[in-house]
């Protein structure tokens, strides 16, 4: 009797999964990795919550797929002084509840987010903003505290809520409660919420009046499956149509499966080896352990040997099952400030030995490398590599490649002394990675907060500096170029490789263009005809 | 009867006080969740205000006391990364974790009972040794693993269930059960089946040795002299025997699986406790995790406690030997 039932119940199981099969043709179910953390918009700054609120909110200025800013709900943008940037709004733009968009909720939005935003604080986005001025219902201006040139860059993540709906939701108390399903989650976005939970599926319904066009699906389907096995399996059993962040294990597998359509596209991350540069380094010794008289790491020789000891063919070849790009600097080529002046960088174990030796060091020292293990695709991998090809030029490397809970408290502790991890140019643009990595560590000028390796080059800095304040695109991208070329040189930052990243999907069911920032967003995926 | 009860309320209480302290200070000395949480463009002063508001600043015996006065008042606090109440959180997740865990638990107490029973009871049929290596499978094999190959047998290959999540559920007493519908039915099939494999073999080891012991006893020697049927004998004397290590062992399991479902969760991303504390430890979101070691601790004092009572209930000299 009791088996009897349990093989009833799993026959009509079946038949409800076929069912739903058939009746979600409309529905694009997703498998993500990550989740919002609050359908708040204005509550945290991780790549996954502004995914997850892409498709319900709108920005002000858009990040095409290459990460270039492109205009969004604003239609353009242009400096009138030094302290005041003007944004031109766009008209006929509706909210979910069919009230119109205009410079009052952008203003709200703005002057909202101080109030709300929590621990991964998304004040970073408005920290240049002084006064929000209203000129007419589609115009605004903005005072900044100084120049601001990149300010357009900043705004990719201030997302628009209706200042309307979200007025009685905006302390931290009743923020939560008001944007997690309730009455406050009204965007201008594609998609309207239905529900949501915390690390649980988001569910979402088309917007037919969303300005850019009606989406593709009725019904849009974001699980979050942290797991990336879980996520393959529920992508092979049909119940999500599209995952993101297949490991590079998994893509080989899929390649010899007519099944599953695998998109490549290159990642923003790139793994940067960092070399501390101050006097007395930790982890740095003799072979035999005895303490080094002088830090090897500040010997321009040794940072170059370092560098030619890298094989980057080989790490993308065997490490990353060929998912990454050599990386010759410290963001992907065609960013705003990436140089094409700088050549590709050269593997040469045997020039390297002879550098070491010029340097005073013929029988090499030892190090320790530190690298997370947990945070991007191969990171511990690529840690091993390099372990061994240093110890092939001589350097005796101890590979740590620790968990990001561990490694990024004890970097900022300044206990490394040389150690790897990835840096996304999240906003497209050279003063986010050089004005926070390359520029000497000065609170005053909000510049270096992650130089955490002593770098200083008199001339990066000046350069960095002088381009914050240059609102003249073309003058600053030259300033940014000279910075980035100059900060390569002195090889104390040495980039290794560009991941990439993979999504997978149903075979013949989707079309996709991958992007930079690696969201993965619903209204720009179509179904295939 | 009175002075036992009291006695053990008094231990439990010890021992939740000691609980909170070692779990404070266990969970605040694993890191800084500051750099895990705030991200590389902040400036100096949004840091310093971040770690202000979180209280991070404080020293940790004033940080202990202020957990304590909100525990006391039953406020958890709030957790770092939703903002939201931590117990509303782990509210949120532990029917799901609990129905999951109790289906898993009953039905491998059943079956497994059943099974040792019968093996103990004719040890030498070829059944029987079939359900004793069953139990060795079941001993021997990582749960991980067998979870892996579920999915991969039933969802990948064969498609016929799904391969996680929760499916559709019914929303009674404000709470979301998916053990009532059909879509929810399935989902739970396969991570049930997962977590009871190892409850399962382990129900069969103890019934059946309980069972050969006590088939051997003059006890039952005697009550087959007297003529009393072979199915009374089992019902009756041998269940009654056998039922104490049993309970023992039900009631830790229960605790253990309601705490420590992780695997199983993990790998079939049930949306209960066990994966909402695995994804609050890796971003280091400390009231999350001290509140949920708090409560497990509770759960495992209160289970020992209803099993001494239960004991002292079915027998005598347990209450008499505390005295």
């Amino acid at each position: 009797m009791k088996v009897k039932t349990l093989i009833a119940s799993m026959a009509v199981a079946l038949g409800v999964t076929l069912s739903t099969g058939i009746a979600a043709a409309q529905t694009l179910t997703m498998g993500v990795r990550g989740g919002p953390e609050s359908l708040d918009p204005h509550y945290s700054a991780l790549g996954s919550h502004a995914e997850a609120a892409k498709h319900i909110y709108d920005t002000l200025v858009w990040s095409g797929d290459d990460l270039q800013i492109e205009p969004g709900l604003a239609t353009s943008w242009k400096p009138i002084d030094d302290l005041t940037w003007e944004f031109k709004l766009r008209e006929g733009v509706k909210f979910h509840d069919g009230s119109d968009f205009d410079a009052e909720d952008v203003k709200f939005s703005i002057e909202r987010i101080p109030a709300v935003s929590g621990p991964t604080t998304t004040t970073i986005y408005v920290r240049r903003v002084a006064d929000v001025e209203i000129i007419d219902p589609y115009t605004i201006h903005i005072k900044t505290n100084g120049p601001a040139a990149t300010l357009p860059y900043d705004f990719v993540r201030l997302f628009i809520v209706s200042a309307e709906a979200a007025k009685d939701y905006s302390t931290p108390e009743t923020a939560s409660a008001g944007f997690n399903g309730g009455p406050a989650a009204v965007g201008t976005g594609p998609y309207k919420l239905v529900s949501w939970e915390p690390k649980g599926d988001l569910v979402l319904e088309r917007f037919d009046d969303y300005w850019r066009g009606k989406g593709a699906w009725e019904k849009v389907i974001r699980k979050e499956i942290p797991n990336d096995s879980s996520r393959l399996a529920a992508l092979k059993a049909g119940q999500v149509d599209v995952i993101n962040y297949v490991s590079s294990v998994d893509y080989l597998a899929l390649q010899r499966d007519s099944s599953v359509d695998a998109v490549v596209g290159d990642s923003v991350y790139i793994m940067n080896l960092q070399l501390d540069q101050r006097d007395d380094t930790p982890l740095v010794r003799a072979k035999d352990g005895s303490k080094l008289a002088k830090n090897p790491l500040q010997n321009p020789m040794v940072r170059e040997a370092i560098d030619l000891a890298i094989d980057r063919e080989t790490m993308v070849e065997i490490v990353l099952e060929g998912l990454g790009k050599p990386a010759n600097q410290m963001m992907p080529p065609g960013f705003f400030g990436s140089s094409e002046a700088i050549p590709a960088r050269v593997h040469d174990a045997a020039k390297a030995k002879e550098l070491l030796a010029k340097a005073g060091y013929p029988d090499g020292f030892e190090i320790d490398l530190y690298c997370t293990s947990d945070r991007l695709p191969g990171d511990g991998a690529i840690c091993q590599g390099l372990g061994q090809m240093f110890s092939q030029v001589g350097i005796k490397t101890n590979v740590n490649a620790v968990s990001k809970t561990v490694y990024f408290p004890a970097q900022s502790r300044l206990e490394y002394s040389v150690f790897m991890n990835g840096w996304g140019t999240l906003t497209g643009e050279a003063s986010y990675t050089l004005g926070a990595l390359a520029h000497s560590k000065n609170p005053e000028v909000k510049m270096g907060a992650f130089n955490r390796v002593a770098y200083k080059n008199d001339k990066v800095d000046e350069l960095m500096q002088k381009g914050a304040m240059t609102l003249d695109a073309d003058a600053r991208r030259a300033l940014y170029e000279q910075a980035m070329v100059l900060t390569m040189e002195d090889r104390v930052y040495i980039p290794v490789v560009q991941l990439q990243t993979v999504w997978a999907a149903k075979a013949g069911k989707l079309t996709f263009q991958p992007r930079f920032d690696e969201d993965t967003l619903a209204f720009f995926i179509k179904p295939k005809n | 009867m009175l002075g036992f009860v009291i006695q053990r309320l008094l231990q439990a209480f010890l021992v939740m006080v000691a609980m909170s302290i070692i779990v404070f200070v266990g969970v605040y000395a694993i890191g800084n969740p500051i750099e895990i949480i705030i991200p590389p463009e902040a400036t100096e002063e949004i840091r310093q205000a971040v770690i202000q508001k979180l209280g991070l600043d404080l020293p940790l015996w004033q940080q202990y006391f202020i957990f304590v006065t909100n525990l006391v008042q039953g406020d958890f606090g709030r957790s770092y990364i939703y903002n939201l109440p931590v117990l509303e959180l782990i509210a949120g997740r532990l029917p799901a974790t609990l129905e999951l865990v109790l289906i898993s638990i009953i039905s491998a107490t059943v079956i497994g009972v059943t099974l040792g029973v019968y093996a103990g009871y004719r040890p030498n049929s070829i059944i029987s040794k079939l359900i004793m290596a069953v139990s060795v499978l079941g001993f021997s094999v990582p749960s991980f693993w067998v979870g892996l190959i579920l999915i991969l047998t039933f969802a990948v290959n064969m498609g016929v269930l799904p391969a996680g999540g929760r499916g559709e559920v019914v929303t009674i007493l404000g709470m979301d059960w998916s053990f009532l519908t059909l879509d929810g039915l399935s989902h739970i099939l396969l991570p049930a089946l997962n977590l009871a494999f190892f409850k399962l073999a382990m129900m069969i080891r103890l019934a059946r040795a309980g069972t050969r012991e006590i088939m051997l006893t003059d006890t039952i020697k005697f009550a087959r002299a007297a003529g009393i049927s072979e199915g009374r004998i089992l019902r009756r004397h041998l269940m009654k025997l056998i039922s104490v290590p049993i309970i023992t062992v039900f009631g830790l399991e229960l605790g253990s699986t309601l705490a420590f479902a992780v695997v199983t969760e993990t790998i079939f991303s049930w949306p209960g406790i066990g994966k909402l504390i695995i994804d609050s430890i890796s971003v280091l979101d400390r009231p999350v995790m001290v509140a949920y070691l708090i409560l497990t601790a509770l759960l495992f004092v209160l289970i020992n406690l209803t099993v001494d009572l239960v004991f002292a209930m079915i027998d005598p000299r347990i209450r008499a030997g505390a005295q």
